[in-house]
């Protein structure tokens, strides 16, 4: 696909419209609001909310749109990303083409189509992930990853809209299930328990784990199994499932040849007032100092990049055990998303601690970038 | 203690001069390699260059500080203490200056004693700065200012009584062995730990009437060279206090106290060393004033600060003055390294 700007695609009028969309001000919604909010789900409240997403979305991708136009490196040219940046003009356009919403037959069709666009807009990671590859591959070799600062930024703002995108648009499509399970509103479970998330998503990694290399160590979960609170089990599935496919990679790698029995990767869940702290450790021989800027940025990655094996982009269904250099990165942006932090600090020679901190307080707003 | 604010007023226009001219030199940085390497080999013709280069680089980095002194937000420069910190170093640097070209051996005896003699004069200087911001009731906006000014003069403190005393110590007859100045070429971190947690436990004994364990994992024959004292100082107040976080948590409790490990791992570019407790962690917001200077959780114990020499005093409790950490940091960033606090609040129970 050749190059072309998107007034070669698209309308004049609709580009104007995202201009002066993109201007607006984005509003922020709570977990607390969400939860509170969604625990009722009468039309009444459902035509509310999709007359607020019907603002607050157009509003949200045209920023976005305008943003991919405008990236340095020629970044914005690259095919990956204009593909992308066409989903998002898409979007805009189908919100902006959908009438006032006025009663719940009109509701009951824009849940429809925000889940269509929701579906549209699903592997927006890899292919941006691909375009970026396609600039690197075009730039001067003497760039190096720490270089490219703008464009790490840029991908933090912009993959963190898309949660917040995707989380009220998944949020208001769930309000209409009509059998949902107990404790849960929308994506929210009111009654999580983060140790029986932890051995999920450690099961779930170690199956990986054992695929790739034949065998897995152990991880042992520490924490009071009943205690729960507030939050999205999906986003701490995906941070957790990282954290310990990163450390089970690590201490395979590091006594796959060794006679020694392979430490076990150890997690500790505390609840605190302010904060729920999930610790995911390893000894899989640590990481020097000079190298722990590099793992929060996009691409970085020690194993071979498996994007090269995928000429047609679909979405990557064999997640792989390393590769994407996207796993830390994103799970630090899942864990900000709701006021919570990831950091990781290592010890060279010896093993990683990675503290998953998740705001118990639930008032932090979005971050709205 | 006396206010000499008449003696700040009345200093000799000649001096203020001086200062001004030295303080904009430019400083120069000595690596431990090279304090290593310049050192094994203390001959007449090294400790003669060793004191010239001090002659020279003291007066820059001691004017530095007092100019800044002189300058300081919200009026700290006025309070009494932080101008008797003053005079210490206007004393210092026209003793250095005045001090005529060195020569010979003789000459470069004298030298050294004087600068022996300037270290002793600033042996309280850390307690007696503590007392002068202390004494700012009204800080109105920027507090972050004087957090930068007292890393910044902090860390300069910790560099030249490095070089003074590097210096001094090269004039041991009979050093120990591995032994360059201050440094030791074959430190065993496991060992500086061990020393360094016994003496925090004995205080903390003294202070509660008993000690939780604290469990060292670490190879006892790894060495490498470093500053034993700045390790044990760092090490001394990061379990002190783990021992202080668990103790008051587990004080009440009918569970014994878990024990604070420490964990110390060789790597190719850091020797990392990590002290880990179950004291019940600190919430998220209260991070950050963790390493701010006057933060401390208990009650304020300046005016028991005795002999300050490195940092270590001799009526050391277990809490008060909120100096540990930031201080410690100092001295891990000095060569290069870092100190880095992470906390899972609820952690201990």
């Amino acid at each position: 696909m050749a190059a072309r700007k998107a007034w070669e695609t698209f309308s004049k009028s609709l580009i104007e419209e995202v201009h002066r969309w993109g201007c607006l001000k984005q509003t922020g919604v709570s977990l607390r609001y969400m939860m509170e909010f969604g625990s009722k789900p009468t039309d009444r409240n459902l035509l509310i909310s999709a007359q607020f997403l019907h603002k607050e979305l157009a509003i949200r991708i045209a920023r976005r749109a305008i943003e991919l136009e405008n990236l340095p490196y020629g970044l914005s040219q690259k095919p990956a990303v204009l593909k992308v940046r066409d989903w998002y003009v898409d979007s805009f356009r189908d919100l902006r083409a959908f009438p006032d919403i006025k009663n719940m037959i009109d509701e009951r069709e824009f849940t429809e189509m925000i889940k269509a666009i929701k579906v549209r807009h699903n592997n927006v990671v890899p292919t941006m992930a691909l375009g970026v590859q396609q600039l690197k591959k075009s730039l001067d070799p003497k760039i190096v990853n720490e270089d490219l600062v703008e464009i790490h930024q840029f991908l933090d703002r912009f993959y963190m809209s898309r949660i917040g995108i995707r989380m009220l648009i998944g949020q208001h499509v769930e309000l209409h299930n009509p059998n949902p399970p107990p404790h849960v509103v929308g994506y929210i479970h009111t009654k999580m328990s983060p140790w029986l998330v932890a051995r999920n998503a450690s099961e779930d990694a170690r199956a990986i784990c054992c695929r790739e290399y034949g065998s897995a160590p152990d991880v042992h979960i520490y924490g009071d199994p009943d205690f729960t609170f507030p939050y999205v089990p999906a986003h701490l599935h995906l941070m957790v499932f990282e954290l310990v496919k990163n450390s089970l990679r690590a201490v395979q790698e590091r006594f796959m040849d060794s006679d020694k029995v392979a430490p076990s990767i150890r997690i500790i869940v505390a609840d605190g007032i302010e904060d729920v702290t999930i610790k995911v450790s390893d000894e899989g021989g640590g990481i020097p100092r000079s190298g722990l800027p590099k793992i929060f940025t996009y691409l970085y990655s020690t194993a071979r990049n498996p994007l090269d094996e995928h000429s047609d982009l679909g979405i990557a269904d064999n997640v792989t055990m390393a590769g994407y250099g996207y796993g830390l990165p994103i799970s630090r942006l899942y864990a900000r998303y709701f006021g919570g932090d990831l950091q990781i600090i290592s010890m060279e020679g010896y093993g990683t601690d990675a503290y998953l901190h998740l705001s118990r307080l639930g008032d932090s707003q979005e971050p709205l970038p | 203690m006396e206010v000499n604010i008449t003696k700040a007023l009345s200093v000799c226009k000649s001096l203020m001069k001086d200062i001004e001219k030295w303080g904009c030199l430019k400083q120069t940085g000595v690596s431990l390699r090279y304090m290593m390497e310049f050192g094994s080999a203390p001959t007449h013709k090294n400790l003669l260059i060793s004191a010239q280069f001090l002659h020279k680089e003291l007066p820059i980095r001691i004017a530095r500080r007092a100019i800044e002194l002189h300058s300081l937000p919200h009026g700290l420069s006025l309070m009494p203490p932080v101008l008797k910190v003053r005079d210490w170093y206007l004393d210092s640097f026209r003793d250095l200056i005045s001090f005529p070209e060195i020569k010979n051996m003789d000459d470069e005896k004298e030298f050294t004693e004087m600068i022996k003699a300037i270290k002793v004069r600033h042996n309280n200087v850390v307690p007696t700065m503590a007392l002068g911001v202390q004494q700012l009731k009204i800080i109105s906006e920027d507090p972050d200012k004087i957090d930068e000014f007292l890393d910044r003069f902090y860390m300069s403190r910790i560099g030249i009584r490095m070089l003074i005393g590097q210096h001094v110590e090269l004039h041991n007859p009979n050093p120990p062995p591995n032994r360059v100045g201050y440094i030791h070429t074959k430190l065993s971190p496991v060992n500086v730990a061990r020393n360094a947690s016994e003496d925090a436990r004995s205080m903390c004994y003294r202070e509660y009437g008993t000690a939780p364990d604290v469990n060292i994992y670490g190879d006892p024959d790894f060495t490498f060279p470093y500053v034993p004292a700045h390790l044990h100082l760092m090490v001394f107040e990061l379990v002190k206090n783990s021992l202080r976080a668990v103790q008051e948590r587990f004080m009440d409790s009918d569970k014994i106290a878990p024990p604070i490990r420490i964990i110390i791992a060789d790597g190719i570019e850091d020797v990392t060393i990590k002290v880990s407790d179950e004291g019940g962690g600190i919430p998220r917001s209260g991070l950050s004033k963790i390493f701010t200077y006057l933060y401390s959780t208990a009650r304020n114990s300046v005016d028991e600060y005795e002999n300050c020499d490195l940092g270590i005093t001799s009526n050391v409790t277990m809490a008060g003055n909120g100096y540990g950490l930031p201080i410690c940091r100092l001295y891990a960033r000095y060569f290069g390294g870092d100190l880095q606090v992470i906390s899972m609040e609820g952690y201990g129970k």
